[in-house]
């Protein structure tokens, strides 16, 4: 059953997630490809399972003051600060090329209070084509409300509901890791209604420069990602696999093919490619053959019998 | 714009700190303009994690090179000085908008500071070649941080140098050598990359002779391709709204601005 049928026929990597038909389960992250424009020419997005936009907000957002990047060991800080066109300019302006990719796209939206985020998901319920919402609560770089969704259960509850009884697009509910227990915060998305849940966003994180002895970010804190936080990622995803029920996608610095099965093995039944394509803009499509070799080697004809098969 | 395997020609300390890496990279070779930068891996593995921008510092599309200086001061030069000849390192280019060019029979003036002076070499040259007037102003901390005349040459007709220290040419700031350079010159094209103190004087000795002004700016940047949108600048709004408010992306929209675009920051 092994190597020797490899050559004949490939492991099948097409998935299905929350009613999103997959070509296989990597994805780019939101805030990593923009709105697909830039990447086209120098990969292949239809290589892809699909791409996340970045955070898409009611208003325009010009986002925090720079310094907004950070290097650090093995992963990078950002304080981007949702910088966005606004959801008008987006449908109008951002959505027909995204529209016209051979790829899944998957809208991540975030609000201040649960009425924005109700009221873009119905604004986008009109747009035909979307894939599913990814609902931000989780962002670590806003002050207002956003970001503190995903500390409560009960208010990621609230936003999740909110957005769910709106629209017929699946709902995928980004999680943040800075919470104390983040499978309770999952338990409570699932109950209200989430039909897969995304982790981990950035961890928050600061860098200080001592000789003037100030922060290095022009917001003071960040979000930490790269493969500094992979461990922490994978660990959160195991976590949350034992707690619910519905799919996972996993994120948190994948690097490599080796990274994403090790997140499908954990129990993620697709992963997010984020910062990686900073430093290689190739990262995703390179993740997806690397899967495919590895689940040829192991001789699996289907990339849904790596999903939860570790062995403890 | 490719992810072009470049291999290290040379890599040697040109003036204290300051190393000169020519790369054989045909395609980027061929396609780069002044102004424009690499985003550059300098080791395998994640730690240096992100790339290294630099600035493109001249070109030889027939030998298929490019040039690029750099000043070893954190992880990432160091980690590249001391890559061997040899060393094959994955780099995005060219990327972001070049200089352009100002009416035939403009004199131009470029204003270079510390690790800012290679577009100033790339441009000069172009500049030259194409029949322009062309001085260049370069300033540093001390005569050992200046570049060599070999190491300028056929960048331009005048080469004025300052330093900090009195230890080579003007004792003082580089704009006070624009400032000459203007007033005796009349030169109406300014162009500039350095400190962001720097270049943010020269743009307003620049205006101050209603010379047009074109800056070359550096940020923290992590991807060089306007998908991380982390290396932004505050611009003014003359012409309304862009589209993200009032911060643009250096990486692709720029690194090469109107000064007058720019809204200076402290």
């Amino acid at each position: 059953m092994h190597a020797k049928f490899a050559g004949s026929t490939s492991v099948d990597l097409s998935i299905e997630i929350a009613g999103m038909a997959l070509r296989n389960p990597v994805l780019l992250a939101s805030g990593t490809c923009n709105y697909g424009q830039e990447l086209q020419s120098i990969t292949d997005l239809s290589q892809l399972g699909g791409i996340v936009t970045k955070t898409i907000t009611p208003q325009p957002r010009a986002g925090n003051r720079p310094q907004r990047i950070v290097e650090t060991p093995a992963g990078m800080l950002n304080s981007i600060g949702l910088q966005n066109p606004g959801l008008e300019d987006f449908v109008e302006n951002k959505w027909p090329f995204l529209e016209s990719l051979d790829t899944q796209i998957v809208v991540n939206i975030a609000g201040h209070t649960i009425e924005e985020f109700a009221d873009m998901a119905a604004r986008l319920d009109d747009v035909q084509g979307i894939a599913a919402l990814e609902v931000n609560i989780s962002c670590p770089n806003v002050k207002a409300g956003g970001a503190n969704f995903a500390n409560s259960p009960s208010a990621s509850a609230e936003v999740i509901g909110a957005v769910r009884r709106v629209t017929q697009h699946p709902v995928i509910a980004k999680l943040s890791p800075n919470v104390t227990d983040i499978a309770e915060i999952a338990r409570a998305a699932e109950e209200a209604g989430a039909d897969a849940l995304s982790l981990i966003n950035t961890l928050v994180g600061m860098a200080i420069d001592v000789k003037n002895r100030r922060p290095l970010l022009g917001n003071i804190t960040g979000g930490l990602s790269g493969p500094a936080i992979k461990p922490v990622a994978l660990a959160m995803i195991w976590k949350v696999a034992q707690a619910v029920r519905i799919p996972l996608i996993g994120l948190g610095g994948i690097c490599t093919a080796q990274d994403a099965v090790e997140f499908l093995v954990a129990g993620a039944s697709a992963v997010q490619v984020g910062t990686a394509s900073f430093v290689n803009p190739n990262a995703g499509v390179e993740i997806v053959e690397g899967i495919r070799r590895y689940g040829d080697e192991c001789g699996i004809q289907h990339i849904g019998q790596l999903i939860g098969s570790l062995q403890t | 714009m490719i992810d072009e395997t470049v291999r290290i020609l040379t890599n040697r300390e040109v003036a204290e700190d300051f190393y000169l890496a020519r790369l054989a990279a045909p395609h980027i070779a061929g396609e780069a303009l002044p102004g424009q930068f690499v985003n550059l891996k300098v080791n395998a593995g994640v730690t240096p994690f992100l790339r290294m921008p630099l600035s493109v510092c001249d070109v030889n599309p027939d030998a298929g090179y490019i040039d690029v200086l750099y000043q070893e001061a954190g992880p990432k030069t160091q980690a590249l000085c001391k890559q061997p000849i040899g060393e094959e390192l994955s780099c995005l280019g060219p990327l972001g908008h070049p200089f352009t060019h100002p009416d035939k029979g403009t004199d131009c003036v470029l204003v270079g500071g510390g690790i800012g002076v290679p577009p100033m070499i790339f441009l000069g040259r172009r500049l030259m070649r194409e029949g322009f007037d062309v001085a260049l102003l370069i300033g540093a901390r001390s005569a050992a941080k200046h570049l060599s005349d070999e190491l300028l040459e056929g960048t331009a007709l005048r080469i004025g140098r300052a330093t900090d220290d009195g230890s080579l040419g003007h004792c003082g700031l580089v704009t006070d050598l624009l400032r000459q350079e203007l007033e005796s010159t009349g030169s109406k094209a300014v162009y500039t990359c350095g400190p962001h103190a720097m270049i943010e004087a020269v743009a307003d000795v620049s205006r101050e002779f209603d010379a047009a002004c074109q800056v070359s700016l550096e940020e923290y940047m992590a991807c060089g391709i306007g998908i991380c949108v982390g290396c932004v600048v505050r611009v003014e709004n003359a012409d309304g709204k862009t589209e993200y408010g009032d911060y643009k992306r250096i990486c692709v929209d720029g690194p090469v601005f109107d000064a007058r675009e720019i809204c200076w920051e402290h």
